[in-house]
């Protein structure tokens, strides 16, 4: 039986944050509207974390205009792999891992042969706001690839498994790890089949995992087990979460953070409206753990005494 | 959490403001403008022709006439008077309308007309000064006697004292003391005298009632005559014939008392005939008669109803829209589905209003399929991103152009009800459906294509309903009520339906 007003208050006990209460409570509340284009703006947001001291991925080049898209090609020389992305880009669209390429063609991460012609046209499509929020005009940023710690190689389908931290003033309030698997396309949504696994905020460890939905123990494709999963260096994730809050001034954020087999954890993208998923994921609201760091953590600390605060709690 | 508090609470005060505002005016307009709450209500609207006849006698002429007073047992929408080389004025507090004229021989014309509509409400409830005691009336010992026979034999019929005494004298055969009582052949209006007397010997004050019974197609008839006695503080009405009391329907009352329907001064054989026209209006097209009757004609004259009917028709399309808006609103905010586009949904409703449901739902279908058909062969051209929905942009006008031809030649309605569809945002869908399915599968392209539908035909139910449409239009000031309605669902942070399913799942173990 669905009885809607009995699984609200159920909800509610346990704190879901619903999709209404984060835009209208928390987002409109905490994040002004006048940061956004500062990290919409992947080049800006990267300029950011320059400054700020967060690790990120290189940028190898930025085409604003098309008569560039010609010169792409003198502009990735020497670069064996990369990735070309819409600098206003949401949700992983319109983005393009090369791998391999030769005078031919390119190779994508997940072993497609795009030729010239076609990569040239995926960057157009860019510059003209195809991927882009609103589908205003858009730049495309090429970047360096990351080269994925094999840590999680057990545990994901081909994709790049990422971390998600919720960063509530500036507290990493909920993290969680996806893991591609085949029914996603080695993509990381969770709606689309990526499995969601639940991270301890102070360990980094798993608290539990979820497929569309539903628990699950080990990896679809794998079989790794998910219980075993534990990100390394984890205090730095945590580290890059909490400098992302002085770096943007927004009170509400995703962190996504990968990481790099040489460089470690990376951030990889800040989002202003991270998704609700992370609660399935976690078997826990958000909703329950921005108001205990509301009423029990201290303010005015700096990134480095939030991680420590976070690591000391019991 | 305090700041959120106060948002709320400003914008409950102006909803509730806005309800009281809302309620008010509804109610003015129901009360004083006559609008009526469902669309098309048909009001009897009665033309009386009083055609007033004599013959002058040289000398001066005054003719005096008795006209519905204005009051609230029914509404007089228009008064013209056809009287050539009269003057004529009309006493409002008496209602007669007066003509003059100097010396004048031959026979008279003048015509009165009158056009009033039904007012139902009103009916029956006649109030008037209380009267005096009627003197008794002159009868003399043998006729005292049968009037006590009279009023002892009318005591066997059921009803009040006039309406016994009503069925008595209408009884057939007649009652032998009430036919010796009565003139040989009797008037209506000789029997209503001698019962007006009777009445006035039991100490009731009863008096002649003149009016117009509507009937259809009334031809050159005398005014029709009721009797009315005081009883229990106040005035009622009853038939001559059934001694039915109130006033019925469709009887216009033109005097009642002891002054007379007609005086003519200077003239003689004077007549007055009454004919009767009964035309049929919406009870919408009177409000202006009934607003210009009411002090409140400025009012409407600046409200929208007022305006050239192109622009009202205009105006009754857009008062429904908010209340399509609020639709989508509660869809995506409360419900939760994921729609095209914010108002994608309500501007394929608007198509399906003008195409009809079923024409238009399929007619989309076969636009959609070939436009995202020649869309597929489309990305294979690698075309930048402008050139490219703006070739589909014209797909689809030659699309909507085919099928139009089509319908047109075979008589397909459905096949021509394309021509309906706006062309930009069918263009815009098109595009959106071919993205979603070349990078998140046709699975999530059904999807979210089968929740815009669905929100559509949710806002078609709405704004396609001829009652609905009325009433916004009639009472538009509801549209306020929904502003804020909307605003405050901008606040509302309580879980969207499909996130109980959603986060089930959380909860489902505990």
């Amino acid at each position: 039986m669905f009885h809607p007003l009995k699984i609200a208050k159920k909800l509610k006990a346990c704190g879901i944050l619903g999709m209404n209460a984060r835009n209208y409570s928390v987002i409109s509340a905490l994040n002004k509207r006048s940061l956004y284009p500062l990290f919409d703006d992947k080049v800006q947001t990267k300029e950011l974390a320059v400054k700020a001291g967060i690790n990120t991925t290189k940028k190898i080049g930025l085409i604003e205009y098309q008569h560039q898209v010609k010169n792409f090609r003198n502009m990735v020389q020497g670069f064996s792999e990369f990735v070309i992305k819409p600098a206003h880009g949401s949700g992983g669209k319109g983005v393009l891992v090369i791998k391999k390429w030769d005078d031919n063609c390119f190779t994508t991460a997940s072993e497609k042969h795009l030729t010239y012609t076609e990569v040239y046209q995926h960057i157009s499509n860019i510059l003209s706001g195809l991927y882009s929020l609103g589908g205003q005009y858009d730049v495309a940023l090429i970047e360096e690839m990351v080269h994925f710690s094999n840590a999680f190689e057990r545990f994901s389908y081909q994709g790049v498994p990422d971390v998600r931290l919720i960063v509530y003033k500036g507290y990493p309030a909920m993290a969680m790890m996806r893991l591609a698997t085949s029914e996603s396309g080695g993509r990381a949504n969770l709606h689309q089949g990526a499995v969601g696994v639940g991270l301890d905020v102070k360990t980094g460890s798993t608290l539990c995992a979820v497929q569309h939905n539903k628990p699950i123990e080990f990896h679809p494709d794998t079989k790794a087990d998910l219980k075993t999963l534990k990100v390394p260096f984890w205090k730095e994730h945590l580290l890059i979460a909490s400098k992302a809050y002085e770096m943007t001034g927004l009170g509400y954020l995703g962190a996504d953070i990968v990481l790099d087999k040489d460089k470690g954890p990376m951030m990889l993208e800040l989002n202003a409206r991270p998704g609700l998923a992370i609660q399935i994921a976690n078997a826990s609201g958000l909703k329950k753990a921005i108001k205990n760091i509301d009423k029990n953590y201290p303010k005015n600390l700096s990134a480095e005494e939030r991680v420590d605060f976070i690591l000391s709690k019991t | 959490m305090k700041k959120l508090f106060t948002v709320r609470k400003i914008l409950s005060f102006f909803l509730a403001v806005s309800l009281i505002f809302t309620a008010y005016s509804a109610y003015y307009k129901i009360k004083f403008w006559g609008f009526d709450i469902k669309p098309n209500k048909i009001t009897e609207v009665w033309t009386i022709d009083a055609h007033i006849s004599f013959k002058a006698l040289g000398k001066d002429v005054n003719v005096s006439l008795a006209t519905p007073s204005v009051s609230k047992e029914f509404k007089v929408l228009n008064e013209d008077i056809i009287a050539k080389n009269y003057t004529f004025s009309k006493d409002e507090k008496t209602g007669r309308i007066k003509f003059q004229s100097s010396k004048r021989k031959g026979r008279q014309n003048i015509y009165y007309r009158l056009t009033v509509y039904d007012n139902e409400d009103t009916r029956g409830k006649v109030r008037g000064k209380e009267p005096e005691m009627p003197e008794p009336p002159l009868f003399d010992e043998q006729q005292l006697q049968m009037a006590e026979e009279i009023l002892q034999s009318a005591s066997v019929f059921e009803g009040s004292l006039p309406q016994k005494l009503i069925l008595l004298f209408n009884q057939s055969p007649l009652d032998e003391t009430v036919e010796a009582f009565l003139p040989v052949k009797a008037s209506l209006h000789e029997r209503a005298n001698i019962i007006i007397d009777l009445l006035s010997l039991q100490k009731i004050p009863a008096r002649l009632v003149r009016g117009v019974k509507l009937v259809e197609g009334k031809k050159a008839s005398n005014a029709d005559l009721m009797l009315e006695a005081y009883e229990g503080n106040r005035w009622r009405l009853y038939d001559l014939q059934t001694a039915k009391d109130g006033l019925p329907k469709n009887f216009i009352l033109f005097q009642r008392g002891g002054v007379s329907l007609l005086d003519v001064e200077g003239g003689e054989r004077s007549t007055i005939k009454f004919s009767v026209l009964k035309s049929v209006t919406s009870s919408f097209e009177m409000a202006e008669h009934r607003a210009e009757m009411s002090s409140t004609a400025k009012l409407y004259n600046f409200s929208i109803y007022r305006l050239p009917l192109l622009e009202q028709n205009i105006l009754k399309w857009l008062m429904v829209f908010p209340l399509g808006i609020l639709v989508v609103v509660f869809m995506r905010n409360v419900v939760g589905v994921p729609t095209m586009g914010t108002f994608t949904p309500m501007l394929i409703a608007m198509s399906f209003v003008q195409t009809g449901l079923s024409a238009g739902l399929v007619c989309f279908s076969i636009i959609l399929f070939i436009g995202i058909a020649l869309r597929s062969l489309l990305s294979k051209l690698n075309l930048l991103l402008v050139p490219r929905i703006s070739s589909v942009v014209i797909f689809v006008i030659l699309i909507i152009q085919t099928m139009t031809v089509i319908g047109y030649h075979f008589e397909l309605e459905i096949s021509s009800a394309a021509v309906f569809f706006p062309i930009i945002i069918t263009a815009w869908i098109i595009e959106r459906l071919s993205i979603i399915w070349e990078e998140e599968g046709a699975k999530n392209a059904v999807k979210e294509m089968f929740w815009t539908t669905v929100t559509a035909l949710a806002t078609y139910f709405v704004i396609a309903s001829e009652t609905i449409r009325h009433f916004m239009f009639a009472f538009n000031e509801v549209n306020l009520v929904i502003l804020f309605v909307v605003m405050l669902l901008g606040t509302y942070t309580g879980y969207r339906l499909t996130e109980l399913k959603r986060f089930y799942p959380l909860v489902k173990e505990k």
